[in-house]
């Protein structure tokens, strides 16, 4: 049996800090990828709930679409649970490899993110809380929005090391 | 081309985003004449003013839209998802 280890994708990168900006990798925990049927009712409540009592949080991907992220990994009998809890209304699949997320915050946060995507980033447009999937350059990407000046980035895991180079060379100014 | 697209559940994004199918034209029935098929796949009109076309908002919400835009402005008019105007739940 060869000896098979899971690495972080962006396990090599430090969190590149200044006064102004803070990129940093967040740990690989759980992302599961909630999907409701094209003639299943609305179930933004029920996916609440089910995020709620699993500890994860629900942010919204598209029209019934979900990704439940949370930083700890799901153990395999709870992820079990979890897949099938909305069935036959909402399908759940486990993204726990497939997405990497870090983390972009600081004064300046806003306008790195600016170069990088055409989403308004006006805190009108786009309150703290809220999430959207766009591009950074040409990395599709969902963005959330913690607060003010804090942005959570999730990318294909093949994608994330390309995007942080893309996030490190718009920080530059600021470090 | 229009380079901002009004997505009905994104808003306002970038063409950059979008993959563009092609005119939204009424599919024919599987057993319609061979002359409609013919029409739906290869004959295209090419008006000058409103054109409505499917665009794929790929790097966003990832739904089929129909956008209706202006070929000689440039201005998009309006864009609805596609499963929604076919009547189906979007």
């Amino acid at each position: 049996m060869p000896d098979l280890r899971a690495l972080p994708a962006l396990a090599d990168r430090t969190p590149l800090v200044s006064h102004g900006i803070r990129l940093s990798p967040l740990p690989e925990g759980t992302v599961l990828q909630m999907i409701v049927g094209p003639d299943a009712p609305d179930q933004t409540a029920n996916v609440e709930r089910l995020a709620n009592e699993s500890g994860l949080a629900a942010r919204p991907l598209s029209p019934g679409q979900w990704l439940l992220i949370g930083d700890k990994p799901t153990r395999r009998a709870d992820m079990k649970h979890l897949l099938a809890a909305l069935e036959p209304q909402a399908s759940g699949i486990d993204q726990s490899h497939g997405r990497v997320r870090m983390r972009l915050e600081g004064p300046m946060a806003v306008k790195v993110l600016a170069k990088g995507t055409a989403v308004d980033l006006n805190q009108r447009a786009f309150p703290p809380g809220r999430s959207v999937a766009t591009l950074i350059g040409h990395i599709a990407a969902h963005l959330t929005r913690h607060d003010v000046e804090d942005f959570e980035i999730a990318v294909l895991r093949g994608l994330a090391e390309a995007c942080w180079i893309d996030l490190a060379g718009m920080c530059e100014e600021f470090v | 081309m229009a380079s901002l697209v009004p997505c009905p559940h994104c808003g306002s994004r970038p063409k950059e985003e979008f993959t563009i199918k092609g005119a939204a034209l009424a599919r024919p029935a599987p057993d319609a004449d061979p002359d409609s098929w013919f029409h739906y796949v290869y004959l295209r009109e090419n008006p000058r003013g409103a054109y409505e076309e499917y665009w794929h908002h790929t790097a966003g919400c990832r739904r089929w839209l129909i956008v209706c835009r202006d070929t000689v402005t440039h201005q998009v008019n309006t864009s609805q998802d596609a499963a929604a105007a076919k009547g189906q739940a979007a």
